[in-house]
């Protein structure tokens, strides 16, 4: 009987032949309970999102179970299964846990770090449970896996810096302001990309937002959107002397901030810094604006820059998970282990318990003038034979489990002790 | 015995230096954990040591100028302890104990001077003990100003370095370099006021010819003026911090020519 986990991913499978193999839960399920009653499985739990597509399960012979889950998965969708089969993995026990804690930690996602297939992983237990194909084994697996996964969150970076450029201009904002809160935005232009960061920068407690734009419909709509107020085109100028953040994204030909324009309105503003992110093509701010004293202006590419910044720090926070993975998983190899062993060790002392009962009745029975305090010692005494007796094979057996060596002890325990059939 | 604190104390400190640096550009919280532990170790071995220093030679350990450094130290870790724990700035220990470190190796290896026997009156111990707690926060307004221009330069040359994620706010850490001046200026001005009170009735001028007295009126005037600028001219940031460093030159400077040039300060 092995843990396994096995699929096919955005790593090794082009999107093409994932997309063919998303299922929705209405299959899920009836995949899920036909592989369980099948009978190759004993439990099953499939996690399907558009980046992966993978079973994991307690199965006897896992190759051949993996190969039943996906050649139904290939029938249903009409897939020729030749063309899946050298795509897909495999992992077994201690490999399969990795696994599974380094996709529900977002460590083998294509975006490391993204917060999304936790939720998924989630989602896919969840409907297992539903379906009543999650056992013990797959409950500690995936309970264990949701614990690792918040610890890498909280621990490491690997979620912390932006990958989208609207978010690394808000995170840059906050790098010069501290807190965002009641700082004043203006927005120049209806540009989505400028929308969205404005949004952003709502949501982080920035306020009020300004919008300024050559069409004053279009300023007085997306104002009402935002919860804004809007400005004509004229106070451009007289605005940039009153806000904190400015968001660019026109499309005009050419620069509509200008040198003169930004220094006028420092010499107005006095001590505040002035962050200008300028999302437009070409760019709305012009240049040399940003060698004036306090004043901060990041283009698109500056931002794109952030952004690959941002993502090898995040790589460099992926080696530190990987580090903290493993020390789960060798953990929880142990602890799997002892939890395997564990019947057995009960067993064995409930056997022993009813022999030494039985030979305690028996002799008391021989001895009816003994006094109490006889009785006690033979109670007493035979105890602590069984202790001793017991002592070494449960130590054995559990050091055993912590080796992963025990499946064959336990074998021998059940011989030697009569023990019975292990399920 | 007091020898032997204070020069353990001195070891834990360059410990903690090391291990705030490598926090700064390793994050694990483990090495923040140890610095941390060894800035404690250091600093309470160095509080053990100047007791003993006091009950050994029977009243505060300032009456030689080595040992009057190695008490602005002890405050310099008081505060530096401090303001991490408030604020939250776990990397400030990597801008403030290398401070610590050298002024800690400098009071170690200064001249062993005597003070002159003006130190017969309670108010020079006063004088002496205010400028102290001036130039401790005067050590943090400077690592306050140094992290200021180091994010300032990531932010405009837009290349985010592994600093940059470690750093804070350019607005935190101007608050920072301001309050520490706000807090750091009464007592250096209150100090010296009394220093030269003190000179009047003792050496019989203002201005006797001391290396010390001098740069520490140096050191004055440039904080005065970085205070004065902050308040009533709207100064902040970049200008700001290069001020908060020329004026820790200055201090410096004034402790430099008090350790290693003779003067009404050192016999």
């Amino acid at each position: 009987m092995a843990l396994f986990a096995a699929g096919l991913s955005h790593k090794n499978a082009p999107v093409a032949l994932r997309e063919q193999l998303a299922v929705d839960e209405e299959k899920l399920r009836e995949l899920l309970r036909d592989t369980v009653a099948g009978g190759a499985l004993r439990e099953a739990v499939i996690v399907s999102t558009c980046n992966r597509v993978e079973v994991y399960g307690v199965a006897d012979v896992p190759g051949l179970a993996r190969a039943g889950v996906f050649a139904r998965l290939c029938r249903h969708h009409g897939v020729d299964p030749a063309a899946v089969e050298p795509l897909l993995y495999s992992y077994e026990d201690e490999d399969a846990i990795r696994h599974a804690f380094r996709v529900a930690a977002s460590l083998d996602s294509m975006m490391i770090g993204e917060p999304q297939i936790l939720g998924q992983v989630k989602e896919a237990f969840a409907l297992a449970q539903s379906c009543e194909t999650v056992g013990p084994a797959l409950h500690t697996l995936f309970t264990q896996a949701f614990a690792v996964a918040k610890r890498v969150r909280s621990e490491t970076e690997i979620a912390r810096h932006a990958v989208s450029v609207s978010f690394a201009a808000v995170e840059l904002a906050k790098k010069i302001f501290a807190g965002l809160a009641r700082r004043a935005v203006l927005l120049v232009g209806a540009g989505e990309m400028g929308e969205l960061a404005a949004r952003h920068l709502l949501e982080q407690g920035a306020f009020p937002i300004y919008v300024v734009n050559r069409t004053p419909s279009r300023a007085q709509e997306l104002a009402r959107t935002l919860s804004g107020t809007a400005l004509p085109f004229e106070e451009l100028g007289a605005a940039l002397a009153a806000v904190d953040i400015v968001i660019t994204s026109t499309g005009a030909p050419a620069a509509i901030v200008t040198r003169d324009m930004v220094a006028r309105a420092m010499r107005e503003r006095g001590a505040r810094p002035l962050f200008f992110i300028d999302i437009a093509v070409p760019r709305d701010v012009e240049d040399g604006v940003e060698s004036l004293e306090d004043v901060y202006c990041y283009d698109i590419d500056d931002l794109k820059q952030v952004v690959d910044a941002n993502i090898r720090e995040r790589l460099r926070e992926a080696q530190r998970a990987e580090a903290l993975v493993e020390r789960e998983v060798v953990k929880f190899t142990a602890r799997l282990g002892d939890v395997e062993v564990i019947p057995t060790i009960v067993s064995l002392r409930e056997r022993l318990e009813e022999i030494r009962r039985g030979e305690v009745r028996k002799t008391l029975a021989r001895l009816p003038d003994a006094t109490p305090e006889t009785r006690a010692a033979i109670e007493a005494m035979s105890a602590a034979i069984v202790n001793k007796v017991l002592h070494a094979p449960i130590t054995k057996l559990r050091e055993s489990s912590r080796a992963g060596a025990h499946r064959s002890w336990l074998e021998v325990v059940h011989e030697l002790f009569g023990l019975g059939r292990r399920s | 015995m007091h020898a032997y604190l204070l020069n353990a104390a001195v070891v834990a400190y360059a410990c903690a230096t090391g291990l705030a640096l490598a926090y700064l550009v390793q994050r694990q919280e483990v090495v923040h954990r140890l610095a941390a532990l060894a800035t404690a170790t250091g600093w309470a071995a160095h509080t053990v040591g100047l007791v003993v220093v006091a009950v050994e030679t029977g009243r505060p350990p300032l009456g030689t100028l080595s040992n009057a450094v190695s008490v602005a130290v002890w405050v310099v870790v008081l505060l530096e302890m401090m303001v991490e724990r408030q604020s939250g700035l776990k990397v400030l220990g990597a801008f403030v104990m290398p401070v610590v470190l050298v002024l800690s190796l400098k009071s170690a290896v200064g001249r062993p001077t005597t003070l002159a026997p003006a130190l017969g009156s309670a108010w020079i111990w006063v004088h002496i003990a205010l400028a102290l707690v001036g130039i401790a926060a005067f050590v943090l307004n400077f690592a306050g100003a140094l992290m200021y221009l180091l994010q300032e330069r990531q932010i405009r040359a837009k290349r985010p370095g592994r600093v940059y994620y470690r750093l804070p706010a350019l607005a935190t850490l101007d608050h920072l370099t301001y309050r520490t001046l706000a807090l750091g200026f009464p007592f250096l001005t209150v100090g010296l006021i009394l220093g030269a009170l003190w000179a009047r009735t003792s050496w019989g001028s203002v201005f006797a010819p001391d290396p010390l007295a001098f740069f520490s009126v140096v050191a004055w005037l440039i904080y005065a003026g970085t205070l004065a600028g902050r308040t009533a001219g709207g100064w902040h940031g970049r200008r700001a911090a290069y001020y908060a460093i020329v004026g820790f030159a200055a201090l410096v400077l004034t402790l430099g020519a008090g350790l290693f040039f003779p003067g009404m300060h050192g016999a």
